[in-house]
């Protein structure tokens, strides 16, 4: 991207007034996007977005600047500012010599997206609103999106670091609408991954666009789901989106450093029952949350976060581990050079456990079957969450009897952890469309296998 | 450098290539400030600009961008809208605006203060707002991401009919994060504040809000599932009003994706509910003089005494209706992307009552100050069930605090079921800017525990 002498440069100037650490991060990004709506591929975009920061350490605080226009003096001007803050330091170091790191995750692309052109990617998503519109009269609305991205991501500091990495991510999107009389449903679905053109040998985003339409034609008829306390079974795969909002963030360490986390304090501690194992993972290859280094130069890893039970691990970035005396575990992510890295998940889920997943569902009197969810929330202090159940069914007698719409569910992250009875065999991970936000928008991926939590606060209209 | 006149340019050179053209350009200055007991955490500061291309041909519509101002960037920026519009599908409503006069008024969005602060006062106030948390209460034990931002920027769009626009606006906000504990319960809450000009911002009340809420959720517990009356605080209110924001646009009515679609004219609300989307409301998070594709913004009446009136227009909504005119609701999340159909200050007209006589008038229901997952609520279906936190109302006054509830029911049945609404209207910067004062809404579902054995 730019020499390494001038890198080198911009890392001298950011330690000028006794800072303990400067980095540099620059950032290349294109991207495509195209929308076919109502039959018509009505919106086509492109661009490059092209940038770096230089990032100052002084003690545990830091201070950032950045800049859109890649040019040596533009950096030294950015190191400048950011050095400024680091004042009242008095200890003047040196850069180490930079040695580019290697890493063993492969995240290397197969099939350039150029080897496609934009017409035939546009026809994708043609067969994707033929396949849905045919498949029922009630189907009023079809929405396809296509978007493809890559993102090269250099990072430097003057501890020695010189990372690089190269991610390329495809995704599919469609929404649904369905209508009869005055009752509307929608229902959305997507699948993805960090891959380039070879996604297409095994993955088919047309193929996904009939069960969406499904989804929507069921609501129609759908019952509003009832409201109050009972037993949840929630699906496997993206079902995983329950960890991830109600006890993964509670586990990274911005929140946990501060004693802001319901989680502080608790490694070591008992917070699930024995047959629940979790992880993050980054170095799972093709996943949205796969990094060969994070945005802040550390290999990403597999971070073992509950064994049988028991919490052994938060997730760290840079800022975090140097306040705790640790090393980071490769979870610094950040939007763009535009941010500041913070502490984020990558793909996480719940190891496979010991129950079939037809007796999970067998062994509920009455209850809700979470089949398909939404997106969630959570409040990371306390650990309260909440999400939503885009396709839900009435669990009676240990079967599915009826679709139910409408239905949320609520509750603390810990203690529903804890009131876990029922881990499946079933583990597999989400197609692929996971977005999380926390200030900042990061690609995740989630998973678990079927769950079972004895009791919990759905919120319907019944 | 004059970013009109640049603006211009680049439209100029796209029309050679046989295309209508339009150029965007956003240019401007962001700081933000965290503090953590008294200390700068993390401080960040830079400048940044970007261009946005949007090209039209045979009503075929391509987009680029480019963060580079570079004269070969800017070529290939304009290539690839033209390229990219050959890709897309024709449509006979698809144009640019034409011209219209911009009312001459004073919008109060740009405020030289805000421009000049140095960034010493910045600290400043972002260390006042964190000792305001910190001193409310002494159960308040920590506060997280104590922030202080403020932006400052130019916003030109020019297009080959003529448009041709720029204005500045500044910005000056501040949130914190404060967590209250005691023996049994922790709690956290979310404070802010925020305004175009430094003297509307507060951080002292950004800080004592925060702390406020904290320390009276303590010992919050769910309460048994019932159907009864709901009072939203403003900021809790805005949950409905994000949902209808978009249910109210033309685009989703056009394309059978609102519960609103083909109700014009018929009472869809209460005859106390009035809805008004204003983009030129002094002062307001989202005034500006034009939108984001050059048409002047306006004050729409969208719902009147409970009687849908109309909806949001950008230039295409309104050239497929072909009788109605831009409401100047286009707008982009940043010149990386194409303008889409957004409210701006759009909210709920007040009342006469105050908030307390609005709690006074329930008997016994839920007072909800804040909310989750407004997301999910669906402007297609109506379908709104979100989680709320807040307290139990007894004989019109608030006593214990309840969380961990959820509250539902569709969105066609709650506009009907408002019952009061309070006169102390306040907005949250959300998807433009949404405003609410406090609002009664009866026979809403509440979910919590089972009165009796849930097994």
């Amino acid at each position: 991207m730019l020499p390494i002498e001038s890198i080198r440069r911009v890392l001298d100037a950011g330690l000028t007034k006794g800072a303990d650490l400067t980095e540099v991060y620059l950032e290349n990004k294109e991207s495509l996007s195209l929308t076919l709506d109502e039959g018509r591929l009505e919106k086509a975009t492109q661009g490059n977005d092209i940038g770096g920061g230089v990032r100052v350490f002084y003690g545990n605080n830091a201070a950032y600047a950045y800049t859109d226009d890649l040019t040596e003096e533009s950096l030294l001007e950015a190191a400048g500012v950011a050095a400024a803050a680091a004042e009242n330091a008095n200890n003047a170091q040196v850069c180490a010599d930079l040695t580019k790191r290697e890493s063993p995750v492969m995240s290397q692309i197969e099939r350039p997206f150029e080897e496609m052109s934009t017409q035939d990617k546009a026809s994708i998503l043609r067969q994707m609103d033929e396949v849905t519109r045919g498949h029922s009269p009630h189907i009023v609305s079809v929405q396809c999106g296509y978007t493809e991205t890559r993102r090269r991501v250099w990072v430097y500091n003057s501890e020695g670091v010189w990372a690089e990495d190269d991610r390329a991510f495809i995704e599919f999107q469609g929404q649904v609408a369905a209508q009869k009389g005055e009752v509307r449903q929608s229902s959305a679905t997507g699948v993805g991954g960090q891959v380039g053109l070879e996604f297409f040998d095994d993955r088919d985003p047309v193929a996904m666009m009939p069960e969406a339409a499904d989804t929507a034609l069921l609501m129609l008829d759908a019952r509003p789901a009832p409201a109050g306390e009972m037993p949840v079974v929630i699906t496997n795969g993206w079902g995983g989106v329950l960890f991830h909002e109600a006890c993964g963030h509670c586990m990274e360490a911005d929140f946990i450093t501060k004693g802001a986390s319901a989680y502080t304090g608790l490694v070591g501690e008992k917070v699930g029952p024995d047959f629940l194992t979790a992880y993050d993972d980054g170095t799972i290859p093709g996943r949205r949350g796969t990094m060969r280094f994070d945005d802040e130069g550390a290999p990403t890893n597999r971070t073992v976060l509950i064994e049988n039970g028991i919490l052994k691990e938060y997730m760290w970035d840079l800022t975090e581990s140097r306040r705790a005396g640790r090393a980071s575990t490769g979870n610094g992510r950040r939007q763009s050079f535009r941010d500041m890295p913070m502490p984020r998940m990558t793909n996480t889920y719940i190891d496979a456990g010991p129950h079939d997943p037809e007796e999970i569902i067998g062994s509920v009197k009455k209850g809700l079957y979470a089949k398909k969810l939404g997106g969630g929330q959570v409040e990371i202090g306390r650990g309260d969450y909440v999400f939503t159940v885009t396709e839900g069914w009435l669990i009676e007698d240990g079967k599915l009897t009826a679709p139910v719409r409408g239905a949320t569910l609520v509750g603390n992250g810990p203690e529903t952890l804890r009131l876990i009875d029922m881990i499946g065999t079933d583990m597999s991970l989400d197609p692929g469309r996971g977005m999380c936000g926390k200030g900042q928008w990061a690609r995740v991926s989630v998973g678990q296998p079927t769950v079972r939590v004895p009791k919990l606060t759905v919120g319907g209209t019944e | 450098m004059d970013y009109l006149e640049f603006a211009r340019d680049v439209v100029s050179r796209a029309v050679e290539r046989g295309v209508e053209a339009e150029a965007y350009i956003s240019v401007g200055q962001n700081t933000s400030v965290n503090v953590d007991r008294g200390e700068v955490e993390k401080l960040s500061q830079a400048g940044s600009k970007g261009l946005g291309v949007r090209v039209i041909r045979d009503g075929k519509m391509g987009y680029s961008y480019t963060s580079d101002f570079g004269a070969a960037s800017i070529e290939k920026t304009i290539e690839s809208a033209v390229t990219l519009a050959e890709v897309a599908d024709g449509d006979e409503y698809r144009s640019l605006p034409a011209p219209q006069p911009l009312l001459e008024e004073e919008l109060d969005i740009y405020d030289q203060a805000v421009v000049d602060l140095p960034i010493g006062r910045k600290v400043e106030m972002a260390r006042r707002i964190e000792k305001a948390a910190l001193r409310f209460d002494e159960r308040v034990v920590l506060t997280n991401r104590c922030t202080l931002m403020s932006q400052y920027g130019t916003v030109a769009i020019a297009n080959s009919k003529g448009v041709a626009g720029s204005y500045d606006k500044s910005f000056i906000g501040g949130f914190v994060m404060a967590m209250a504990a005691d023996e049994n319960d922790r709690s956290v809450a979310f404070g802010f504040d925020f305004g175009s000009r430094l003297a509307d911002f507060k951080p002292t009340e950004v800080g004592k809000d925060a702390a406020r809420k904290a320390v009276g959720m303590l010992g919050g517990k769910p309460v048994p599932t019932q159907r009864a009356s709901v009072v939203y605080s403003p900021m809790a209110a805005t949950s409905v009003l994000g949902a209808l924001s978009r249910s109210l646009g033309a685009d989703a009515m056009q394309r059978n994706r609102s519960f609103l679609e083909g109700k014009i004219g018929e009472a869809v609300a209460a005859d106390r509910v009035s809805v008004l989307d204003n983009g030129r409301l002094p002062g307001g998070i989202a005034t500006r003089p034009f939108d984001d594709e050059g048409v002047p913004t306006a004050a729409t009446r969208l719902i009147d005494e409970g009687v849908l009136q109309t909806a949001l227009h950008d230039h295409y909504t309104a050239t497929r209706d072909g009788t109605a005119s831009s409401t100047g609701n286009a707008n982009r999340r940043s010149h990386a992307a194409m303008p889409t159909l957004d409210a701006s200050n759009f909210y709920f007209q007040p009342g006469q009552e105050t908030p307390e006589e609005v709690i006074g008038g329930v008997e016994q229901g839920l007072y909800v100050e804040s909310v989750m997952n407004t997301a999910s609520i669906n402007p297609i279906s109506g379908d709104y069930s979100i989680s709320a936190k807040g307290y139990w109302i007894e004989n019109g006054e608030l006593s214990h605090p309840v969380n961990e509830v959820t509250i539902a029911l569709p969105m066609q049945e709650l506009l009907h079921n408002v019952k009061a609404i309070g006169n102390d209207l306040t907005f949250v910067p959300m998807m433009g800017a949404l405003g609410s004062p406090t609002i009664r809404v009866d026979g809403v579902m509440i979910g919590g525990m089972t009165a009796g054995d849930s097994e």
